[in-house]
């Protein structure tokens, strides 16, 4: 096992369990451990670094998922001027990546009741949903859900008007 | 008997969107198969995983998925991993994963059920259980 830094240059931690019971942690990244004796022998990388096999397999994994924000005007499904170019960006972005999917989901902001908001959320994430589906892309790749008011971009009491909070997000991975 | 007849519905339960689809295939060269129950399917790109799936290459293949909890992998040449368990809530991000790499290679970036707590993802290999917190890593099962 190789534990290696994060792409955003964190790092987490590998708990490694033996039968035993005995556990080992991992925690310092560029480290392998190798785990066949009773106990897993730990070491630094150094300068030998990863094996030819294991840098490949590095390359080989699949992008980071992106996320896009689309804002709406007041109590419609209708998009904002400024939300053009992101649609425009969302596009190219699921047609650059094979076997795209697609997670578009919806949101209000405290203007009106909870169920209008959890139906105003849904039509606007299947209005994005079928703005892509008119493009091209296959409805099968693409889900849209509604979460009404309940997950506010920027908390607000009830009944406030806030353009960030009405939007749709949108998930390519 | 109280387990087996809790098994379906904990099946149930896991369930999150209607197809049950928990990753799908990203990229896939050479022999690559997904192999469900006694069907072998040909990896192919955009190919959706269930649970309980196997992942399998040969000695020429690979292939890359993605789960959506955004979990990561990337499979080398001559490996046989399994999807044992995967169970995620969207709307929590919580959830359980175990994997089993039998034989092969796999690179992981984890995802957000590493973040529901100590045991969120677990990896089993032939003679050790790995359970990563949020990071990105290797494993090489040796014959």
């Amino acid at each position: 096992m190789v534990l290696l830094p994060d792409e955003d240059g964190g790092h987490g931690e590998v708990s490694i369990l033996k039968a035993g019971g005995s556990e080992t942690l991992v925690s310092e990244p560029n480290t392998r451990a190798t785990i066949d004796g009773a106990r897993p022998s730990i070491h630094p990388l150094g300068a030998k670094g990863l094996r030819p096999e294991e840098a490949s397999l590095l390359g080989a994994l699949p992008p980071p998922s992106k996320s896009f924000t689309l804002y709406f005007l007041e109590g419609t499904t209708e998009m904002t001027a400024d939300s053009a170019p992101v649609l425009d960006a969302l596009r190219a972005e699921i047609a650059s990546r094979p076997g795209a999917e697609v997670q578009v989901t919806g949101h209000t902001d405290t203007v009106g009741s909870e169920s209008e908001n959890d139906a105003l959320s849904l039509k606007r994430a299947e209005e994005i949903r079928s703005l892509l589906a008119s493009r091209g892309f296959d409805l099968s790749i693409m889900t849209a859900v509604g979460r009404g008011e309940r997950e506010l971009k920027v908390p607000t009491a009830d009944n406030v008007s806030s353009p960030v909070n009405r939007r749709v997000e949108v998930i390519v991975r | 008997m109280r387990a087996l007849a809790l098994g379906p519905l904990l099946l149930l339960l896991a369930a999150t969107s209607d197809s049950g689809e928990i990753g799908r295939i990203k990229s896939s060269v050479g022999t690559a198969n997904v192999e469900r129950g006694a069907a072998s399917l040909s990896a192919s790109i955009g190919q959706e995983l269930m649970p309980g799936d196997w992942l399998v290459t040969g000695k020429d293949g690979r292939m890359s998925l993605t789960f959506v909890d955004d979990t990561r992998f990337a499979v080398g040449p001559d490996s046989r991993i399994g999807l044992k368990k995967f169970e995620y809530d969207p709307t929590t991000q919580k959830g359980s994963f175990i994997a089993k790499v039998e034989r092969g290679s796999i690179a992981v970036v984890s995802g957000r059920i590493t973040k529901s707590g100590r045991s969120g993802m677990q990896i089993e290999t032939p003679d050790s259980v790995l359970e990563p917190h949020g990071t990105r890593f290797i494993v090489v099962v040796r014959k």
